[in-house]
């Protein structure tokens, strides 16, 4: 208990906000293990006040004014309670008895910390420089939840095996699954907004805590599934982004997990363009150690370049996490080789994995890239018929500009185009053409859409009275060097 | 898991003696709080182990670092023009012929 107490003193005296957060956080340091457990055993509830009054209000190492000395009182009161729920449920879990480790407990202890750590700053009894504080109130208030929601809704699953199998639906009921992590998510909005609002001068401004904070609120609103609600996050900080710092000036871990999250919602609400310049971002200032959150900002740049840049990724980066190197190699060497049947396996192998991350309509839309090569193979293998007919120089390459659309239908059918059958064993030339039109017609309407996509897929029209495709004499496809 | 390698009865816990010196004599067999407070999050962003770091210790720079360049190793054309054109448009000739062929009969 005395190394806590040391760590307290010094964290006070040279004004250290993350040693200060160490001392009320649910996980020891390396250095203490046993912390939790001799601070909650050193005392008991009765002596825990007199305790309390020597370490914080009498300590000759610590000169905390009256106020402040109140405040941490009420934190280390609550934290002690904590510490008690926390052991028991602990306790359980190593004896085998997970059940009857009660982190529903922990958590509402663990909010009482969150509170009165709340009302040190909002009573403006903390300083700005102990903001890791709130880091640290949040964080583990989230994960108590996650634990809590977790234990609830396997309880409920085992009494519903105990009467045979009965259907989830039945037994989740109208009681939301997330109680906790709703609530949970209310509690560091409130701990947002106290940030948000802080009008001190911005060298002693909680709002220094926002970012954190904002990350994790997507965090929870991601698994909430509640993914609009991180709008209103975006929004607000947008409205005060007057008199708020730089995001640059914030700690890399905070820039990056907030480009992360804000990448991804641009993502998902089809704005490509910002989701290009955000992933971008996080991915180049990201920890290089970090494999895992490197994997995941991969997920979410690579569809977006593919949509945007019309780029795949290299093997050199996919091979840098197996993950991406099995959900999307595949696909890329399906896209690069023109070949649809392969592609579509791809698609079909990836997609409970493509859909989980949201990512498989964006895929999808690989198809229309792989159908320009294909076209364009189509082109170029007509080109080298041309020159070998005319035999003339070298230099006088004939472009056939003019391509039968039998021909594209032929191509089709060799990449394992199956929609174009007229169930025959013919070809439906109405869906030949779709196709082509398609090739044609998207880019133009992409291209007005987001000016990253500046290439166009193919330039031409469809004579269908003589059955051609007439592609334009210059750049028929445009950025692929034909 | 065994159990068997827990040194602390039960009793041991309730002396509140031990706070004030001998703290750290016996470690008590319950593990920090490690273990409860983390998730297998595998879906979720991950806290860095550290708030900051330099810029040499980036992704960015190190690539850089290593091509010299712009990470242009990154990326590539989505294209591939390894078959040979002549090998394509063979097949395509074939696909053709079998189109026809498959008019008629």
């Amino acid at each position: 208990m005395e190394a806590l107490w040391d760590d307290f003193a010094t964290a006070q005296n040279t004004c250290n906000g993350y040693l200060l957060a160490t001392t009320i956080s649910p996980e020891a340091p390396a250095t203490d293990p046993a912390r939790l457990y001799n601070f909650n055993r050193g005392t008991n509830a009765y002596s825990l006040q007199t305790d309390l009054r020597y370490k914080l209000q009498y300590n000759p190492s610590l000169h905390l004014e009256k106020k402040e000395a109140a405040a941490w009182h009420e934190v280390f009161t609550a934290f002690y309670a904590f510490t008690g729920k926390l052991l028991a449920a602990e306790e359980a879990q190593t004896a085998s008895r997970p059940r009857e480790a009660d982190w529903s407990s922990v958590y509402d202890s663990w909010k009482e910390v969150l509170s009165a750590v709340y009302r040190g700053y909002s009573g403006n009894v903390f300083e700005a420089w102990t903001i890791p504080c709130l880091y640290v109130v949040g964080k583990y208030l989230r994960i108590f939840a996650i634990k809590a929601d977790e234990q609830a809704a396997a309880s409920q699953r085992d009494s519903g095996l105990a009467f045979g199998e009965l259907q989830e639906e039945d037994a989740f009921g109208a009681a939301s699954k997330n109680e906790k992590l709703e609530d949970a998510a209310r509690q560091i909005n409130r701990i947002f907004a106290l940030c948000l609002g802080d009008r001190s001068p911005l060298e002693d401004s909680r709002k220094w805590a926002l970012y954190y904070t904002a990350n994790l609120l997507f965090k929870t609103y991601f698994r909430l599934n509640s993914i609009p609600l991180s709008k209103n996050i975006l929004r607000s900080l947008r409205a005060s982004a007057s008199d708020t710092p730089e995001l640059s000036a914030y700690p890399r871990a905070h820039q990056v997990t907030f480009k992360y999250y804000s990448g991804v919602i641009a993502f998902l609400e089809e704005d490509y363009a910002s989701a290009e310049e955000l992933l971008t971002f996080a991915y180049e200032s990201c920890e290089r150690r970090a494999t895992r959150n490197l994997e995941l900002v991969l997920m979410y740049l690579i569809p977006t370049k593919m949509l945007t840049a019309h780029r795949l990724p290299t093997r050199q980066l996919l091979q840098t996490s197996p993950t991406l190197d099995r959900l999307f190699s595949p696909l890329c060497t399906a896209i690069k080789r023109a070949d649809l049947r392969a592609f579509n396996a791809a698609l079909e192998a990836g997609e409970d994995e493509f859909v989980k991350r949201r990512i498989y309509l964006t895929l999808e839309r690989g198809r229309d890239i792989l159908l320009r090569n294909l076209f364009r193979k189509v082109f170029i293998a007509g080109e080298v018929e041309d020159a070998k007919v005319d035999g003339g120089g070298v230099g006088a390459v004939a472009k056939r500009t003019r391509i039968p659309v039998r021909e594209i239908a032929a191509a089709l059918r060799m990449a394992g185009a199956t929609e174009i059958d007229d169930g025959e064993g013919g070809v439906d030339t109405d869906e030949v053409e779709c196709l082509v039109a398609n090739a044609i017609y998207k880019d133009s309407n992409l291209q007005k859409l987001t000016i990253c996509c500046e290439q166009n897929h193919m330039k031409g029209y469809i004579a269908r009275d003589r059955g051609i495709v007439v592609l334009s004499k210059t750049g028929a496809f445009p950025g692929t060097g034909v | 898991m065994s159990g068997s390698a827990q040194p602390n009865p039960p009793t041991s816990k309730l002396q509140p003696s031990s706070d004030a010196s001998d703290s750290t004599k016996q470690p008590p067999a319950i593990k920090p709080a490690a273990a409860a407070a983390q998730l297998d999050e595998d879906d979720e962003f991950e806290d860095f182990p550290a708030e900051d770091w330099s810029k040499e210790e980036e992704v960015g720079a190190q690539q850089q670092q290593q091509q010299g360049g712009n990470n242009t190793h990154l990326w590539e054309e989505s294209w591939d023009d390894d078959d040979t054109s002549d090998d394509f448009s063979l097949q395509l000739k074939a696909e053709l012929k079998k189109m026809e062929g498959g008019k008629k009969g």
